[in-house]
């Protein structure tokens, strides 16, 4: 981030005054994560409790483990069939990383063409693209549906995956970022000796890679956290992603507070590393996409 | 450019070829096709492969059924919740601007030097006081099995008995837990200054999900919620003074509210009545002046009117409506079709127990018109348990439930009847409880009232978002004004205020412009998770997003009604954006 | 080494905007050509064209007798100083300057040899695992020159290579690229918006212009020539450090010689030597053209009558070193410009007269291209270098 312009020096008092206020607002934002964790680690009946103690009176981490076995749950052994946590960790994972792959994928390649080729017809498709971008998310869920459903991807991972693998959105960030990139660079590659392949490779993905991380970052946790899509288009329990699995084992199990808290927890920690490692990107990459308007 | 116009034609293909098929495929493409079937009468129980048959063109017909038809009142009080939820967005952006600005402000120490000491000094002394904490008030070795002293509490699913150790070692868990969190925000806001404060402000808007609305609700529950646990004693303490004071001064004090805000209004008419006549700012400002004017009567006179009310009535309804007979059959027989396997006896009394007022009920004996203390409520509950062990919980449960989803969905049935049906009727230990306290205000039941629940929701998103990518924009927008404003300004004699209003708000209003923008586009087809997780729909708070899931996929399926209604939410977000567009161009001109 | 030969190449974009045209020269082995104008006029198009990054329009553009019209940059074996150096970010020096020798598939020991000579004749070769972030403006510039040399090209280009730099970095560079260019003696291409600039490096400059809705070619010769005998006003206007006096009046007859005339009374006397070529402009306007450095407080030999001299009032004089700069008016109310040696009791503000070498004055047809009367048809006289076959416009 750059340096915060300095309006005037503040004084010390002043600044004093901002800093105990941060903190204060900071404290919001703290404590429902603290309560989180707290219930987490409560026992069912004890969670009641909580805003009378405090604390749990008795700590029990192995919640944590529960979430995936099932143990103590009342009917227990039908819980680890119907709610299988791992699994919805995996698929989550599993496909949030491949539309992530894919999408970066396509959308460097379409912005290549779209920033770094002439071509007949370019800025007329390009206007299509933006145009699209425009139009809300609400209006494709039904036709999607209903392709996917025809192309006979409902309920398995292509359905998940394929639909989100192209991105009008990705495709413009990219482009926007390789517009940054002097056309000299690749006049020199040229002249180098570089094809167009080369040049790609070469010069523009290395000089790009802060974009590329950037729309991977953004595909990647909105993948992970997608819920609407997964839940139109998955009906077994074994293709549910972690969102609509913590939704059902809410919905199956809403008395057993500390251990919904404890899965939700679970499911926070991979965006909070991913953020806490890529900030800088994630920071700059919003501050961009203000482009977009 | 390198190539001829054909070869690049060709290479531009090969790079963009896998992209154009799925954009075409999965967004071009469904956009006509969504067209299309909004003519159609597509539903897909009627035309399946199963049945062979295909959607006929009907027209208009779906658009004319959302708008003025059959689906109308539906649509439209969707379409009013859906714009109460967007209550949130100017407050979030304002909140946005507010954390921006303050983080831009450089809290905190300023050297690198005194950041090092000053967060070690405040490291240490957090760590010091932990340790003295725990030292002091951690009880000593767990008492001896059967000797303990007992503490009973009582809590939603019953009593829980827990010995006296347990309960001081909580409370002291508690207070080292208040320090330490309190510690770790002093000691990295000063070891980090703003970039902590950003990412925790950040975090909410990063996390937003599933996993984080299961977390609110939890926070929103009733009893045992982290909110109301808040809420509760400040709520006792208004009522306190409510009371406490003679009903004159709360005329007064309301009459005074009304005074300022028409003062303030008369000033703000005349400043802009002035700046026409002298051509300083067109009509559009003046008008802009006007709507400000309006909503801050309409403000100043709804409090002003409610301050007045307060002596005289609580803010939160303390009375409610019995159910009447035919409720109560209908309450039955709605029972009855949700779960057929339930003995017709148990229902009897569930819906005995529902009827009549609450002071002649046989447990409404201890409703006092005082509240109860705590201690007080326990003997209250020990006293009906012992005579009545089958109490209504757990007669619904035996009766009719064999899960807790099902029993929570009994409670809804009741419930949805009539709002002010206490929802302590479903959950039989509380009646005894919310009978004795009901003489007093009680904290609002969020997300299991209808009154309630929105504001849950407006309450939350602003939580979430505040310090979200809108806080983020503003920063950028922060250190891009140039520093030289500021300091001409500063030679011009502008205070602190003049030059957030010269300097900081207009060069930030082309973000604005644009935060605005993403916002409204965002709130008009939002809220479908929050819906779905939070409410599930239930207490009025269906928002159009919602609205369209359910005619799509949930239950009826009508997907040529669900892609019209997709369309109307767009042609709504068209003319929205087109008026900010407007206001904004010109408030970013000006 | 190689000859680089244009033929009426121009260059249209989207079918209307005519950036360049009629432009057609041959550049010989081993000279150093610079193509100078203001911003607009085509100079980096033609360039770009050479270089194989703009299609040619119409024409054809041969290197070593070859036409390269449609041939890929790659394959031109040409190299390229961008404006911007154009260094790859993500590279380091070395790689950077080997880049092109790596796709060319040259062996790894050449590539070592190649690219740590040009360093060392450069003296960036203890830079060479740094990445261009880390050098400054003048080392980027040289990892740039490195990189073309690496490549051993037939054919140099640089586009306005300079212009990112300090002045006082220019001043060296410059020197050192002409010093690199006679080491090398490889024919080069230089693109080049100042006039000082083309004027210190180049064996001949192009000067372009694009003032009549088009980029074309005004004067292609040495560069001292160019200076002396500018063939129309834009040229005499473009190129010297200050501009040249013009003053329009009238040729006119009388007592048997050609006088120039203006309205407020100003007469200048024309030589016998002009008056060929001035006869046909009798009675009409012109522009008379004059470089400050013309005019002198002492009478020259050879023009020493009075009809050679112009009276003045001084307004301000600027001291610059060797020289002044006197901003005069004349009678007539018209500005002018005077350059001559300093001395401490100059009188400001006072009515002097200058005289003004005839050699040195030029005679235009009117209009911001009007062409040069005495000079135009120079190339006969001017005595051109042999191997640099004047051609062009």
């Amino acid at each position: 981030m750059p340096a915060p312009a300095k309006p005037t020096s503040a004084s010390v008092f002043a600044r004093t005054a901002l800093f105990i206020a941060l903190v204060l607002i900071g404290i919001t934002f703290v404590v429902p994560f603290v309560w989180q964790v707290l219930i987490s680690l409560s026992t069912r009946t004890e969670v009641d409790l909580l805003t009378r103690l405090g604390f749990p009176p008795s700590l029990q981490p192995e919640n944590y483990a529960r979430v995936f076995t099932g143990g103590g749950v009342e009917d227990g052994g039908q819980l680890a069939q119907r709610v299988d946590f791992a699994r919805y960790f995996f698929n989550s994972f599993f496909v949030a990383g491949w539309v992530t792959l894919l999408q970066v994928i396509t959308s460097a390649m379409a912005a290549y063409a779209f920033s770094r080729v002439r071509w007949p017809g370019r800025d007329k498709v390009f206007l299509l693209y933006l145009g699209t971008m425009m139009i809300p998310g609400v209006v494709l869920m039904v036709p999607n549906f209903v392709i996917i459903l025809g192309l006979g991807m409902f309920d398995n991972y292509t359905g998940l995956v394929i639909p989100a693998a192209f991105s009008a959105f990705g495709t413009f960030l990219l482009r926007q970022f390789m517009l940054t990139i002097p056309s000299s660079l690749d006049e020199a590659a040229s002249i180098d000796g570089a094809g167009h392949w080369r040049i790609f490779t070469e010069v523009i993905l290395p000089l790009a890679r802060p974009g590329l991380i950037v729309l991977a970052i953004f595909t990647f946790l909105g993948n992970y956290n997608s819920f609407f899509w997964p839940l139109i288009i998955t009906q077994s329990p074994n293709m549910r992603t972690l969102p609509i699995g913590l939704m059902a084992f809410d919905s199956s199990y809403g008395r057993e507070t500390p251990l919904i808290m404890a899965a939700s927890l679970m499911a926070m920690i991979p965006p909070i590393i991913l953020f806490l490692f890529l900030q800088k990107y994630l920071v700059k990459g919003i501050q961009l996409g203000a482009v977009k308007g | 450019m390198i190539g001829k116009g054909r070869k690049r034609l060709l290479i531009a293909m090969a790079f963009l070829l896998p992209n154009l098929l799925g954009f075409l495929l999965f967004t071009a493409g469904p956009v006509l096709f969504s067209l299309y079937m909004s003519f159609t009468d597509w539903a897909l129980a009627k035309h399946n492969r199963a049945s062979g048959l295909m959607p006929s063109f009907v027209g208009f017909e779906n658009y004319e059924r959302v708008l003025v038809g059959d689906e109308s009142r539906l649509f439209w009080n969707y379409f009013g919740n859906t714009l109460y939820l967007m209550i949130g967005i100017p407050i979030g952006i304002a909140g946005s601007l507010l954390l921006a600005l303050m983080l831009n402000g450089n809290p905190g120490p300023s050297t690198r030097r005194s950041r090092i000491r000053t967060s070690t000094l405040a490291g240490t002394i957090t760590l010091v006081t932990c340790i003295g904490a725990w030292a002091l008030t951690t009880p000593g070795a767990p008492p001896e099995p059967g000797t303990a002293a007992n503490v009973t509490l009582s809590t939603e699913q019953g009593l829980t008995m827990l010995r006296e150790w347990d309960v001081q070692r909580a409370r002291s868990n508690f207070a080292i837990l208040c320090v330490a969190t309190l510690g770790f925000l002093v000691t990295c806001g000063l070891a980090f200054g703003t970039v902590f404060f950003r990412t925790i402000f950040y975090l909410p808007s990063l996390l937003a999900g599933v996993a984080m609305f299961l977390l609110w609700k939890t926070i929103y529950r009733p009893e045992g919620g982290l909110l109301n646990a808040g809420v509760g004693p400040v709520l006792s303490a208004v009522q306190a003074t409510v009371v406490g004071t003679p009903s004159w001064l709360w005329y007064v004090l309301g009459l005074l509210l009304v005074l300022a805000a028409a003062a303030v209004s008369l000033r703000l008419i005349t400043v802009g009545i002035t700046r026409m006549i002298y051509k300083e700012a067109g009509l559009t400002s003046f008008l802009g002046r006007v709507c400000i004017v309006i909503s801050l009567l309409a403000a100043a006179v709804g409090i002003g009117w409610a301050t007045v009310q307060m002596p005289e009535r609580s803010l939160f309804p303390t009375d409610w409506k019995a159910l009447d007979a035919a409720d109560l059959a209908e309450i039955r027989s709605e029972l009855l079709a949700e779960f057929p396997h339930a003995d017709p006896a148990s229902l009897d009394i569930i819906i005995d127990q529902l009827s009549g007022d609450p002071a002649e009920r046989d447990d409404a004996v201890i409703t006092g018109t005082r509240p109860l203390g705590e201690a007080e409520l326990l003997e209250v509950r020990r006293a009906i348990f012992g005579a009545h062990p089958r109490a209504t919980a757990q007669i619904l449960t035996a009766a009719l439930a064999r899960t807790d989803a099902d029993a929570s969905r009994i409670g809804e049935i009741v419930f949805a009847r009539s709002e002010r049906v206490h929802r302590g009727y479903t959950w039989g230990h509380n009646i005894i409880v919310d009978g004795a306290t009901l003489a007093g205000l009680k904290p609002p039941a969020w997300l299991q009232d209808a009154r309630w629940a929105k504001p849950a929701l407006v309450i939350m998103g602003i939580w979430l978002v505040v310090g979200g990518a809108n806080m983020l924009l503003y920063l950028a927008g922060l250190s891009n004004i140039p520093p030289e404003l500021y300091e001409a300004a500063a030679i011009d004699g502008a205070t602190g205020w003049q030059r957030f209003i010269h300097v900081t708000w207009p060069q930030l209003a082309p973000t604005t412009f644009f935060i605005v923008i993403m916002a409204t586009i965002g709130g008009l087809q939002g809220g479908f998770e929050q819906v779905m997780i939070m409410t599930a729909g239930k207490y009025d708070t269906v928002v159009l997003a919602y609205y369209q899931y359910q005619v799509a996929f949930e239950d009826r399926f009508e997907l040529g009604l669900a892609s019209a209604i997709a369309w109307v939410m767009c042609a709504m977000i068209f003319v929205m954006t087109a008026i900010n567009f407007r206001v904004g161009s010109q408030m970013t001109n000006e | 080494m190689a000859q680089v030969r244009l033929t009426d190449v121009a260059k249209v974009y989207d079918g209307k905007v005519r950036a360049v045209e009629d432009f057609s020269l041959t550049i010989d082995h081993g000279e150093f050509v610079v193509f100078v104008g203001p911003s607009g006029c085509g100079k980096s198009t033609t360039l770009r064209m050479i270089a194989g990054l703009e299609e040619i329009t119409e024409g054809t553009i041969e290197i070593d007798g070859k036409v390269v019209n449609d041939v890929h940059p790659k394959n031109r074996d040409i190299a390229m100083v961008f404006q911007n150096y154009a260094l790859y970010p993500h590279m380091s020096v070395f790689k950077n300057m080997a880049f092109g020798l790596t796709l060319r598939k040259l062996p790894r020991e050449e590539i070592q040899q190649r690219v740590g000579e040009a360093a060392q004749m450069l003296g960036i070769d203890d830079l060479l695992h740094r990445k261009p972030k880390a050098l400054s403006g003048g080392q980027r510039q040289r990892v740039a020159l490195g990189r073309a040399i690496v490549r051993e090209p037939k054919v140099f280009l640089f586009d306005e290579p300079l212009s990112n730099l300090d002045a006082k970095l220019r001043v060296t560079t410059r020197t050192e690229i002409k010093k690199l260019h006679q080491r090398l003696k490889t024919t080069t291409i230089y693109v080049t918006h100042d006039q000082e600039e083309a004027m210190t490096l180049g064996d001949r400059i192009v000067v372009m212009s694009a003032g009549r809705g088009v980029g074309r070619v005004e004067q292609v010769d040495t560069p001292l020539n160019v200076y002396r005998y500018p063939v129309n006003r834009f040229v005499g206007a473009f190129l010297g450090r200050t501009p040249m006096n013009f003053l329009p009046g009238r040729i006119e007859r009388a007592d048997s010689r050609l006088w120039f005339t203006r309205p407020g009374g100003l007469r200048l006397l024309m030589p016998e030597a002009y008056e060929e070529k001035l006869h046909p402009y009798v009675n009409q306007e012109v522009n008379l053209g004059f470089r400050p450095s013309a005019l002198a407080e002492h009478p020259f030999p050879k023009y020493s009558e009075a009809g050679y001299t112009l009276p003045v009032h001084t307004v301000l004089i600027e001291p610059l070193g060797k020289n002044i700069d006197v901003s005069c008016r004349m009678q007539d109310g018209a500005d002018i410009l005077a350059r001559i040696d300093a001395r401490d009791d100059f009188p400001v503000n006072a009515d002097i007269t200058f005289y003004l070498d005839m050699d040195h004055v030029h005679v235009f047809e009117p209009g911001g291209f009007g062409i040069n009367i005495i000079h135009a048809d120079r190339e006969a006289i001017a005595p051109a270098q042999p191997q640099h076959a004047a051609a062009g416009a």
